[in-house]
């Protein structure tokens, strides 16, 4: 992939935290506090990829994927082991 | 001044006009309706696609040869936008600039209009999981997030005096946080923030990706070489590492080219060895905000 930029893969498996999973990402906040670039955001999920909001629901999303310099810090503090990155 | 000093400072910097906090011009520019749109989605800003495209791993999209170029442009345009139908679920026509305390204290304690709040800084709680109530709000804004309770301490009324809120003012500044003042949308003006790098959007948006969401102020700081103890004090207090010891010279130097003047480094300073100097007067940072 000649002349392609570096892509930094972060997933958030959203079974084990968020709308599905047995975490509510705000009573947490692990990953958001040992991430020295803070690259992942909390927000409200969209139900139904963009309206209405479900304000019921938060998850993690990575959004600065750029700047994570991949210590792991967030993967190995996740209590649920929600966090991939590659 | 910049541009929008030209635009919209009648002859001044665009945040001293009195006009640009009044509510004849937010009526004008139906603010009350764009902050409730823009606030109510506030937290979604970055997750929701805008032309089929999101701020999701903005870094990698805007690197992409072309794409890369036509995004960046479009979003310029978008930050500054003065259009007549600006969509405020993508914040078009918000952006700010860096002041110091001295002028932050004049804007809350003259220009800005009433009611005055203070509610929970959003982006720490997106980016930290943290509620800082520390976003000095005023004018229509305050009567749209009061409705909020997401943003409003609990069991607690988020106004504040003037007096009040430029003592806050104040301690946010003492304790490292950068005051920032903020047009949404341009040239309505209604919030002072006192914000950390990079834990801010609009400081991670022109820090770390080159885009305006907020200018350098019109100062930047010059070390007093003979009042300079180098204790070292003040580069702790940098959000930008602007400003660094320099031991073989027995004191702190200041990179104009990195130094936003948010002027946060003087209060760690107790030997009166940094001022600020208007940015115009120091050709590196001149005309570079
Ligand atoms: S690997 Fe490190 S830098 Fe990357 S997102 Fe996780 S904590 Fe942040
Ligand atoms: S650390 Fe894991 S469980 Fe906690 S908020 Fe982050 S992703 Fe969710
Ligand atoms: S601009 Fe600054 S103070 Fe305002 S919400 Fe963002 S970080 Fe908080
Ligand atoms: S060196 Fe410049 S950017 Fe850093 S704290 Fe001082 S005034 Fe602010
Ligand atoms: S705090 Fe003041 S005295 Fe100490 S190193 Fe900085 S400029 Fe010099």
């Amino acid at each position: 992939m000649l002349g392609l930029p570096e892509k930094i893969r972060i997933e958030v498996d959203y079974e084990k935290c968020g709308e599905r999973g047995k975490v509510d990402p705000r009573e947490c906040c692990r990953c958001l506090r040992v991430c020295d670039p803070a690259v992942l955001i909390m927000h409200e999920t969209l139900s139904v990829e963009q309206d209405p909001i479900d304000p019921q629901y938060w998850r993690i999303t990575p959004v600065w994927n750029s700047l994570c310099t991949k210590c792991m810090k967030c993967v190995e503090v996740c209590p649920e082991g929600a966090i991939r990155v590659f | 001044m910049c541009d929008w000093c030209t635009k919209h400072g009648a002859g001044k910097r665009w945040y001293m006009n009195a006009r640009n906090y009044s509510n004849e011009l937010a009526d004008e520019l139906r603010a009350k309706e764009y902050l409730s749109e823009q606030w109510t989605n506030f937290e979604q800003v970055y997750i929701r696609k805008i032309m089929g495209i999101s701020s999701v791993d903005l870094g990698y999209k805007l690197k992409l040869p072309i794409i890369g170029r036509v995004l960046r442009w479009q979003a310029e345009r978008m930050i500054h936008s003065e259009s007549k139908n600006r969509n405020p679920r993508r914040a078009d026509g918000h952006f700010g600039q860096v002041i110091p305390l001295e002028e932050a204290k004049i804007i809350l304690g003259n220009l800005a209009a009433e009611p005055i709040i203070e509610n929970y800084c959003m982006c720490r709680w997106m980016q930290r999981g943290i509620k800082e109530r520390c976003c000095i709000n005023f004018g229509v804004l305050s009567t749209v997030i009061e409705k909020l309770p997401r943003f409003i301490p609990e069991n607690n009324t988020a106004r504040i005096s003037r007096e009040e809120a430029m003592e806050r003012i104040e301690e946010h500044n003492r304790r490292g946080y950068v005051a920032s003042v903020w047009f949404q949308p341009v040239p309505y003006i209604n919030a002072i923030c006192s914000c950390e790098n990079p834990e801010c959007g609009g400081l991670r948006l022109r820090q770390d990706f080159g885009l305006h969401t907020v200018y350098k102020s019109e100062y930047v700081v010059r070390v007093d070489a003979d009042n300079c103890q180098a204790c070292g004090m003040c580069v702790h207090k940098c959000q930008f590492g602007a400003i660094r010891l320099v031991p073989s010279l027995g004191r702190a130097v200041v990179d104009p080219r990195r130094c936003w003047g948010c002027g946060v480094c003087r209060h760690s300073c107790a030997h009166d060895a940094l001022n600020l100097v208007p940015r115009e007067e120091v050709p590196v940072a001149r005309g570079r905000f």
